[in-house]
């Protein structure tokens, strides 16, 4: 088991580097001199040359990586020219709703594409099994933010159920004693239930919206891998000892399928964590994404560079987590095979 | 010695594959006596797998057993519901399936896949008493130092090791009746052998019956004590095992073996392949469902025209029962 997690750690090591070559070189060939973005259009060459000198753009490329590779890692991100603050700020603060929302989104799509894989494959139940087959091409191909729109036009301005886009909480209400700085969490701990609710229904659009795409993608995985799994032959030997259906379904069907379930839900975190920029904006959710939104509009650099290279390293060391529990769980790459007769 | 262990009447199971209704197994019917061993051979897709299947109450959807009778120690099981069938398989009629690299879950203990089969009848065991149990049921099916391999997953055993397995669970409770689906057909040759010596020491030890589904001829010789011809979902011969290697009656059995023309062949291989194809068993031809490729009835509007039922023969070898117009002429011409 040693030489697979050396392996794995090895390969993830491996894909941050890459993230970060990448990254860097995207930075070097973008068009204009960083130096003459900061300084504008009037500045002298003497004052460009001096400030290329200034943050190392004349050191060879090898030293400028390693600066920059350096820098990152130690959390020296920079600044952001549009307002001044360090980026390690601006994206400490921002963190928490986005993690928030991320996690609770994730729970309810894993649930939602869990049960309903459930439902379908468990007996044979044709009807049941279109309608689920039917749900699992919701939200198939909609781009996420005309989603998201059409979630606050049904549920807000129509129904008037849910709130708008007004961020975490509604304009009243007090954020919760800081603690783990998410709110629904926070609240619980104040034992603040009125705050709770509030924080739990504005995050119910914007999960719902991020959540969609990845779910149609979960039910149909876990579908098929369920069905799959459920006419294996061991099945049939559990059923042959004696086994009631649900009994031989549960032992030997569900451990057998959580594994692949195990993988895809890691794509799936790992994605929400990073990737809901449009979603943020059309929510007015004060996250990391609104943050970059805003970055991109202003060519905020520091900022989007940060971003791309943290997402990198996040989905990384969220598919290494996946790949380490794996070996933990999964017998065959735990215990390696001995040839005996 | 004449107890009946199993005893099968007209069971008939389909596929209903929205559209077509696939008839895998037709009527079929036949005893099995106390420690007798049925040899079931038949061309892939006759109906051997879905009968073991159904005799077992383990059809899936879209499959269904449309009728039959099933006896079991004197109790037709055909009609109960799942819960009490579950008290019924693995204790009084167990199963062994082909490939033993699928039969085993991957992510189990190889003891836990025994102790369950254990306990599933046996809920009050204590924990020691059941492992103890299958480490003597690992032993039993000879696997060395069986105690510390309790603990080992299936990948960390052969395909020969595993099969064994399969067959420690089968027996576990010491069953009436084995259902074996080709046990040894996955394994390599020398495997085979010793897989195939360990069941005949098994059966004969715990006096089971078996019935064992296999596309080798040269296995039912050596191992069995009667055999069924299944040919589209039908046994259509059956008889004792000398019978079907001295005087095949039915045109089909006479196919199979006369692919094979010399006895010391059929160990061999598998079942030869005889000319033309299956039949479609989503339709069937209204007469026999043999006539489209047999030699003897292929132009004889009787056999196209009327199904056969089954005539009661007596040959050199023995007495059979075949499904055939031309039954008794036949078996006359094969004892002269
Ligand atoms: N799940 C299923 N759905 C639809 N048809 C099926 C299913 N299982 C079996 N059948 C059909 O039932 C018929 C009998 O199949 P069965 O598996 O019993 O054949 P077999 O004699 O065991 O063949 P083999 O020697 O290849 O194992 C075949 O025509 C097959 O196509
Ligand atoms: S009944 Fe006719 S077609 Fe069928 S096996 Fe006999 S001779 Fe052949
Ligand atoms: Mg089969």
């Amino acid at each position: 088991m040693g030489r697979v997690i050396a392996m794995r750690v090895l390969g993830s090591v491996g894909a941050v580097f890459g993230a970060t070559v990448l990254a860097f070189m995207i930075m070097r060939v973008l068009p204009g001199n960083p130096a003459r973005l900061i300084l504008g259009p009037l500045a002298t060459s003497q004052a460009v040359t001096a400030l290329n000198h200034h943050i190392g753009l004349d050191q060879p490329l090898y030293t400028q990586y390693w600066r920059y590779i350096s820098d990152f890692f130690q959390g020296n991100w920079g600044y952001s020219y549009s307002d001044g603050a360090s980026v390690r700020k601006l994206i400490g603060e921002r963190a928490p709703a986005t993690i928030e929302l991320a996690l609770f989104s994730f729970v309810i799509t894993m649930l939602a594409a869990v049960g309903l894989a459930l439902l379908s494959t468990y007996r044979h139940r044709p009807i049941t099994d279109r309608i689920v087959r039917g749900a699992s091409y919701l939200g198939f191909g909609t781009p996420p933010f005309f989603l998201a729109l059409l979630l606050l036009i049904v549920f807000f301005s129509t129904l008037h159920i849910l709130p708008g886009p007004e961020g975490r909480l509604g304009v009243q209400a007090a954020a919760p004693a800081a603690v783990t700085r998410m709110y629904t969490i926070d609240a619980l701990l104040a034992g603040e239930l009125g705050t709770f609710w509030e924080a739990l229904k504005h995050l119910i659009l914007p999960g719902l919206a991020l959540g969609i795409s990845s779910f149609s993608f979960l039910v149909r995985l876990l579908r098929a891998n369920l069905l799959e799994v459920s006419r294996e032959p061991f099945i049939t030997v559990a059923r042959g000892k004696g086994l009631r259906r649900w009994t031989a379904f549960r032992r030997h069907a569900l451990p057998n399928a959580f594994l692949p379930t195990l993988t895809a839900g890691g794509l799936v975190l790992g994605e929400f964590l990073a990737g809901s920029v449009l979603i943020e904006r059309v929510f007015n959710w004060p996250g990391v994404g609104s943050l970059v939104f805003d970055a991109i509009v202003k060519q905020d650099y520091a900022i989007v560079q940060t971003f791309i290279l943290l997402s990198a390293v996040m989905f990384v060391l969220v598919n290494l987590a996946v790949d380490l529990l794996y070996a933990v769980i999964d017998p065959r790459v735990r215990i390696p095979t001995v040839a005996t007769a | 010695m004449d107890e009946l262990a199993l005893s099968v009447r007209n069971l008939s199971t389909v596929y209903d594959t929205g559209g077509s209704v696939v008839h895998a197994v037709r009527d079929v019917s036949f005893d099995l006596r106390r420690t007798e061993r049925l040899g079931v051979v038949g061309e892939s897709g006759s109906g051997k797998s879905a009968l073991a299947l159904s005799i077992l109450g383990l059809i899936e959807p879209p499959g269904r057993v449309v009728e039959g009778e099933i006896v079991l120690g004197g109790r037709d099981i055909s009609k109960l519901s799942d819960r009490q069938l579950g008290a019924v398989r693995g204790k009084e009629i167990a199963l062994v399936l082909q490939d033993p690299s699928s039969a085993l879950d991957p992510v189990k203990t190889i003891g836990s896949q025994i102790v369950e089969a254990l306990t599933v009848h046996e809920p009050d065991l204590r924990r020691a008493a059941v492992r103890r149990r299958a480490a003597e049921l690992l032993r039993e099916v000879d696997i060395s130092q069986a105690e510390r391999r309790l603990d080992d997953y299936p990948h960390q055993y052969s395909g020969g090791m595993r099969q064994r397995v399969a067959i420690a669970i089968a027996i576990a409770n010491n069953p009436r009746v084995l259902i074996a689906d080709e046990p040894t057909t996955a394994l390599d040759v020398t495997t085979q052998a010793q897989v195939l010596a360990l069941l005949d020491r098994l059966v004969d030890e715990h006096r089971t019956a078996v019935i064992l589904i296999t596309h080798n001829l040269g296995i039912v010789s050596d191992f069995c004590d009667s055999v069924a011809v299944m040919y589209a979902g039908r046994f259509v011969e059956t008889s004792g095992v000398d019978h079907i290697f001295v005087a095949p009656t039915h045109p089909y059995s006479e196919a199979l073996l006369k692919c094979v023309p010399n006895p010391e062949r059929l160990a061999e291989g598998p079942l030869p392949a005889i000319s033309g194809f299956p039949p479609d068993l989503s339709q069937l031809p209204s007469g026999c469902s043999f006539a489209p490729r047999c030699p003897v009835g292929r132009d004889l509007p009787q056999c196209h025209e009327q199904a056969p039922v089954p005539h009661r023969v007596s040959g050199p070898a023995g007495e059979a029962s075949v499904e055939c117009h031309f039954a008794e002429q036949r078996i006359r011409e094969v004892a002269v």
